[in-house]
């Protein structure tokens, strides 16, 4: 399948964080989630993509395009960021029809539709949507210039769940019609719901990019009443206290120390994954 | 660049940057440090600096498919425009002052300075600070405006303070006059505020240019 966006060994050292070789491929009509902790890298990993800050060494190709050829990227790929907006209180009818000046692409009859699609009044002023709403505004203005490539930081954080799973279905619609979408979050159900693929980051670094179902392929769960042995602590990525006991995460094919009385061992969700991950050790 | 300039006339600019460069009227205040109407027009383009930033301006430009250093020209490009409907302002009032009203009562005996070549000259040098000082300031960090404006601000009231002592130091009456032979010396003037304006313009939009280019933006 055709590769829209890669990323190979991405660094950016800033004082007290660092991204550290970055890599991972997006592909034509895939949604990729990126999760990860707040603070593991995922903001700047998606500002790094957008050439919003300059990353220290590695290689970002969009299309097999370097991002000199910024121009000609830009009309391809729509960006936005939750929480974080331009022009608030100017009516949105009137960016879009500036915007608008700098897309020969631009589709009057698709901003239409998506507006009409969304129920965005153009009359209305960003800060007078909703977040979910202000997603969709992005979207109308991505999808006007058939953004190819869309990259959402956090686009369902704030949103209700009837919202979320809304914004969800419209992802895998446009998927569906050949649009590629690179969406951070760390609401790991929103990805099972839809994503194709999921590129973990934690502590600046890529810990696993794979196809979603894989994920659940790698990992397993093993929970036991009480208290876990030693030799079963040793050989588990990461211990969580529950209400019966302990879980622990798991290598699938390592469940050796855990196959005893007592323990049972079941497929790992994502937030299993990424809660032990992230604790460690108790 | 059209569609860039399109958005800063239409979108960026702040409604009272237009207004304060009716401070050019104050070319016909007698009696009154008239340089001050440089001042007060660059007083008005930090409004669309505000707006700008309060709108998050520069992350819907960089997020445009255009290049990175163009949205730093089209600003600058922006505020020479609004620096030059200034000027024109005050240069027609300026003829007025030196024709039509050079015998009226309330421009005679004025110890201020009086609008003529070297008013405008010095205008031009003050517009200068604001790009210099002001504009190359900002674009250190493509966010902070208040301590470069502060720097333009000292700068342009000293050029005020020398515009209007000059004049009154033995030799340099000619710097004040409104007609006669001191007019040809004046003209000089302004074309070394011309130039000092083109040339301190362009190399900070040049430097500016790649400051920006190489700034990481937060967003």
């Amino acid at each position: 399948m055709e590769q829209v966006l890669s990323i190979r060994n991405l660094c950016k050292k800033y004082p007290d964080f660092r991204l550290q070789d970055i890599s991972f491929t997006v592909k034509k009509g895939s949604i990729m989630g990126l999760i990860g902790r707040n603070g593991a890298g995922k903001t700047t990993t998606l500002k790094a993509i957008m050439n919003l800050v300059h990353p220290d060494s590695g290689e970002i190709l969009f299309w097999g395009m370097e991002m000199r050829e910024e121009r000609e990227i830009r009309q391809g790929v729509g960006y936005a960021a939750g929480g974080v907006g331009y022009y608030h209180r100017k009516p949105i009818g009137e960016i879009l029809r500036i915007t608008k000046k700098f897309y020969p692409g631009w589709e009057d009859e698709a901003c239409i539709r998506y507006l009409n699609l969304f129920a965005l009044d153009p009359g209305k002023r960003l800060w007078e949507l909703s977040e979910g709403m202000k997603v969709k505004f992005h979207l109308t203005l991505a999808l006007s210039h058939h953004a190819r490539l869309l990259i959402l930081d956090e686009p369902t954080s704030g949103l209700d769940p009837v919202s979320r799973e809304e914004l969800l279905e419209i992802f895998m619609d446009l998927a569906d019609q050949g649009t590629s979408i690179l969406f951070s979050t760390h609401i790991t159900s929103d990805l099972e719901k839809c994503a194709d693929a999921v590129t973990y980051i934690q502590k600046g670094r890529v810990l696993a990019s794979l196809e979603t179902g894989d994920f659940a392929e790698r990992y397993r769960l093993a929970a036991v009443s009480g208290k876990l042995t030693r030799a079963q602590r040793e050989s588990a990525l990461g211990v969580r206290r529950s209400k019966a006991g302990q879980t622990a995460l798991i290598l699938k094919g390592q469940e050796g120390p855990f196959r005893e009385e007592g323990v049972i061992i079941s497929p790992a969700d994502l937030e299993s994954i990424m809660a032990h991950l992230e604790e460690g050790r108790l | 660049m059209k569609p860039l300039m399109y958005k800063e006339f239409t979108l960026s600019a702040a409604p009272l940057t237009y207004i304060f460069v009716a401070f050019g009227l104050m070319t016909l205040i007698p009696g009154y440090p008239i340089l001050l109407a440089g001042f007060f027009i660059c007083l008005g383009i930090l409004y669309t600096f505000q707006f700008a930033r309060e709108y998050s301006d520069v992350l819907y430009a960089v997020l445009l498919p255009v290049k990175k250093r163009d949205v730093v020209k089209a600003r600058y490009l922006f505020v020479v425009c609004v620096q030059w409907a200034g000027m024109l302002l005050c240069g027609l009032l300026t003829l007025l002052r030196m024709t039509a009203l050079r015998e009226a009562q309330v421009y005679q005996a004025n110890p201020m300075m009086n609008a003529n070549l070297t008013f405008l000259g010095f205008l031009l040098v003050i517009m200068t600070l604001f790009n210099t000082l002001f504009l190359g300031g900002f674009y250190r960090t493509a966010y902070y405006y208040g301590k470069p404006f502060i720097l333009f601000s000292i700068a342009a009231f000293g050029v005020v303070g020398v515009g209007e002592t000059l004049h009154h130091i033995s030799g340099l009456g000619w710097l004040n006059v409104s007609s006669g032979a001191g007019v040809g010396a004046q003209a000089v003037v302004l074309l070394g505020g011309a130039g000092v304006y083109a040339a301190g313009t362009l190399l900070s939009m040049k430097r500016s240019e790649e400051r920006f280019e190489k700034m990481d933006l937060g967003g």
